[in-house]
């Protein structure tokens, strides 16, 4: 459905110049929901702006659906839609419905012909109320309730939203990732979401794809990628206070340790990369003569995964230059 | 072609909607052109005929006015509008559209052309009854003279638009083209008789002949006619040009959107 290779971007500005995307490639395949993760400044829009045709890159190509957006673009384009990061993308002087005829319109989607289809939509967003209210007067919220129903009336195979929930209140956040969720559930749609907020791509997505420093880091089905995670990282309860040159030795033997010395017992979180570091854990409290309350894999947390990568990913970058 | 109906209907739909949402701006603008006008026109019949270019007349006055106000109007859609649609990002939608953006945008300027033809109606109708000064209106001659003078202020507003994708703070710089189109109706050929070639300088002189000395459109200069069209096609080849080449930078910057 979507083949990105190599894609890079210099923004030059005078003597400035800005690596935004730096040699990215992947491949989104027809009916997969892939986040598009990393933080502010990653190069996740400019990514998506190059797949559409409105940022020219400055390398690398892209295909979708086969066709490339700069030399057939209404070829490619007739197979996305897609809702921009911090633009309005809809008119505020037009109402929901208005709004909804206009885009699904130029992309020569008929309202005459897919009216039902659209008042499904209208409904699974709560917007049935909103029908008829010019945008301006709508919540935030609403308002980008409304862009991505203006995107998705265009029944393309394949659709981006660029930070869907950026500025939204928790509550409205999380009641859109629901309605997200369940359309990525019942619509056979290809959709490439962006965000800087982990929960929000755990929640809809089923592989993620981490930017930083316009770079892939990391490209990986959600769940192999928590998995990997969940077998490093232990936590150990014990029964007593550790002495002092015993957590000096398990800080030596082992890299990434925590302990936590309690009144009558010690907490210890450590990361345990492989299964011989697990079973060398074991030899080390048994010489020590140290008995085991309780290990518990920690919970999978995509966060800690991607402030790790992103951690590595710099340190990797400081170290080459 | 079916996505093309559908597509330029939606374009008269939002094109007639902000027409109504934004009435109150519409009528408006035409009760200042018409005020503007009346002072202007009292001004210099107070003033007599010393105040007017050599032969100038008052019915002339009227037919600049009218032809500078269309002028305006024609110029504003592609700076002004596009300008507003960038910072908010509508821009980037269209041009997103299978459809093209030059397409949605040539749909849309032929939407407003009809409705500008309107205002004109509207305006030219009260000016005459306000002033007493009756223009003979014969649509056959004027409306084609009228679409190939204006070419040329499109072409204006094509080039001026594209450097409103790169420069985004450029919206005082739009206002000066009133100004110039004033210049390009005023400059007297006896003068300057290279200003004929300029934007709107031969539409202006045709339309005179037809409005106030009722002639029709085949009786005019043949010559003359040429020169209309020549510089009609060049002007807007040329802003055509300019907006394409501004669109590539654009794109390259990325700057269709409003970062
Ligand atoms: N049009 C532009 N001109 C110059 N620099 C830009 C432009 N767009 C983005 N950038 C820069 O490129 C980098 C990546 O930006 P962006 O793609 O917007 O990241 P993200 O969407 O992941 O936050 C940032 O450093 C940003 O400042
Ligand atoms: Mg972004």
């Amino acid at each position: 459905m979507l083949e990105v290779s190599h894609l890079s971007k210099v923004f030059v500005s005078g003597k400035n110049k800005v690596k935004a995307v730096d040699d990215v490639s992947f491949v989104v395949n027809r009916g997969e929901i892939v986040g598009l993760l990393g933080p502010n400044g990653a190069g996740k829009t400019t990514t998506i702006k190059s797949v559409l045709g409105i940022t020219r890159p400055s390398a690398g190509s892209i295909k979708v659906g086969g066709f490339d957006p700069f030399a057939e673009p209404s070829k490619a384009l007739s197979l996305v839609a897609a809702v921009l990061e911090g633009s309005r993308n809809i008119y505020w002087r037009m109402t929901t419905w208005e709004n909804i005829v206009f885009f699904a319109g130029i992309h020569g989607v008929s309202h005459k012909i897919e009216k039902n289809y659209f008042d499904h939509l209208i409904e699974t967003f709560k917007l049935v109320d909103k029908r008829s209210t010019e945008v301006r007067q709508l919540s935030q919220g609403m308002k980008q309730k409304v862009a991505i129903c203006c995107a998705l009336v265009k029944k393309t195979p394949l659709v981006f939203l660029d930070e869907p929930t950026v500025g939204l209140d928790i509550e409205t956040s999380y009641e859109l990732r629901g309605i997200l969720k369940e359309l990525a559930a019942t619509e056979a749609r290809t959709m490439v979401v962006s965000s800087h907020d982990m929960a929000v791509i755990q929640d809809i997505c089923q592989r993620v794809i981490i930017m930083s420093g316009g770079r892939v880091i990391a490209d990986d089905k959600i769940d192999d990628l928590l998995a990997v995670f969940r077998s490093r990282n232990y936590k150990i309860a014990i029964g007593k206070v550790l002495d002092n040159d015993v957590v000096e030795h398990l800080r030596k033997r082992f890299n990434d340790v925590e302990v936590q010395l309690r009144e009558r017992k010690t907490n210890i979180t450590i990361n345990l990369p492989s299964a011989g570091d697990l079973y060398a854990l074991m030899d080390f409290l048994r010489e020590h003569n140290i008995d085991l309350e309780t290990i518990n894999q920690q919970d999978p947390d995509l966060e800690k995964a991607f402030v790790a990568l992103v951690r590595k990913e710099r340190e990797r970058c400081n170290g080459n230059s | 072609m079916q996505r093309q109906l559908i597509a330029f209907q939606a374009v008269l739909f939002r094109n007639v909607i902000e027409l109504k949402r934004y009435a109150f701006n519409t009528i408006s603008m035409l009760v200042s052109l018409y005020v503007m006008f009346m002072i202007l026109f009292f001004g210099l019949q107070r003033l007599g005929g010393a105040a007017l270019a050599a032969g100038d007349t008052l019915e002339g006055l009227l037919v600049g006015y009218l032809l500078w106000t269309m002028a305006i109007m024609a110029y504003s859609e592609l700076s002004w509008d596009l300008n507003a649609q960038a910072q908010v990002g509508t821009l980037e939608q269209l041009y997103i559209s299978p459809i093209g953006f030059g397409r949605l945008n040539a749909y849309s300027l032929l939407c407003n052309l009809v409705l500008q033809f309107g205002y004109a109606a509207i305006i030219l109708a009260v000016l005459m009854v306000s002033t007493g000064k009756y223009l003979h209106v014969d649509l056959v001659s004027i409306v084609p003279l009228f679409i190939v003078t204006l070419m040329s202020a499109y072409g204006v507003g094509f080039a001026v638009g594209g450097l409103a994708l790169i420069y985004k703070r450029i919206q005082a710089f739009f206002s000066i083209f009133q100004f110039v189109f004033l210049a390009f109706l005023t400059l007297p050929w006896a003068q300057f008789p290279w200003a004929r070639f300029l934007p709107l300088s031969m539409g202006n002189a045709l339309l005179r002949e037809v409005m106030i000395h009722g002639r029709r459109i085949w009786e005019l200069d043949p010559t003359h006619l040429m020169v209309l069209v020549g510089t009609g096609v060049f002007y807007l080849a040329l802003g055509i040009m300019a907006f394409a080449w501004s669109e590539r930078i654009a794109r390259d910057k990325g700057l269709l959107g409003h970062y």
